[in-house]
């Protein structure tokens, strides 16, 4: 599996563009980053928890009480048209610092 | 299911009580729940798929970093203490010099304690400089 360090900083972005698609809720968020990946990163339940956190204080996110499932009140998260600014800013960037990053990782072979 | 909610109360042991706490709690044990029950349907044993969701579920250092208390902000006092140590210090030499004129005219000795009196607002000014 992949170096998680190196994602850890783009992990606000990934969620945010999960959310963005539609509200979904915590379990929903990391089964689809699984499967996505085709299993390639898996995101920590303990860390995803934790960017709910960061992302609803800074007003990016916000969250709300869906239907009842098996297991109780599942809690959806939406994204604020904040969040969507900060999300669009965050892609500019990686485009960015990915040709940035380019010029130095690539032709070596 | 039991063993679950017990895993994660553990889990946020040391985290200060909260409502914030209680409901990252909630969240945690629901999507957990679901969760196992995914994985019983993928066939699982239920312990096992217990097991799994708390092993998958790794370090809350973060988490419990963005629970933690919020170190309030502290007040910046530095502005009224300079304020207060002025006015204490002039009522202070004030009183020296009305005592040194009125009992003893001749001997002009009140410059004395005043330099010592102006450590404190010039200690107090300091400390609101280095605050600015």
């Amino acid at each position: 599996m992949i170096r998680s360090d190196i994602i850890r900083g783009h992990l606000d972005s990934i969620i945010l563009r999960l959310i963005l698609e539609k509200d979904r809720y915590g379990y929903e968020i990391s089964k689809e980053i699984s499967s996505r990946t085709d299993n390639r990163f898996q995101i920590k339940e303990a860390t995803l928890y934790a960017v709910f956190q960061r992302l609803e204080k800074k007003e990016l996110i916000e969250s709300y009480f869906g239907k009842v499932s098996k297991g109780g009140k599942r809690k959806y998260y939406g994204i604020t048209s904040l969040g969507k600014a900060y999300l669009k800013e965050t892609v500019a960037e990686w485009e960015e610092t990915k040709e940035i990053i380019d010029l130095f990782m690539e032709g070596l072979n | 299911m039991k063993k679950l909610k017990n895993h994660v109360n553990e889990l946020f042991k040391d985290v200060p009580e909260s409502e914030q706490k209680n409901a990252v709690i909630q969240e945690v044990i629901q999507n957990l729940e679901e969760k196992v029950w995914d994985l019983m349907e993928q066939g699982k044993a239920e312990e096992d798929a217990i097991n799994k969701a708390i092993v998958d579920f790794g370090d809350i250092g973060d988490l419990k970093k963005e629970l933690g208390i919020n170190p309030s902000v502290k007040k910046d006092n530095t502005k009224l203490n300079l304020g207060y140590s002025i006015w204490g210090s002039l009522l202070i030499i004030s009183l020296f010099v009305f005592i040194n004129f009125y009992y003893t005219p001749d001997v002009i000795w009140f410059v004395y304690p005043t330099f010592a009196v102006l450590w404190w607002p010039l200690t107090m000014y300091f400390k609101w400089l280095r605050n600015k």
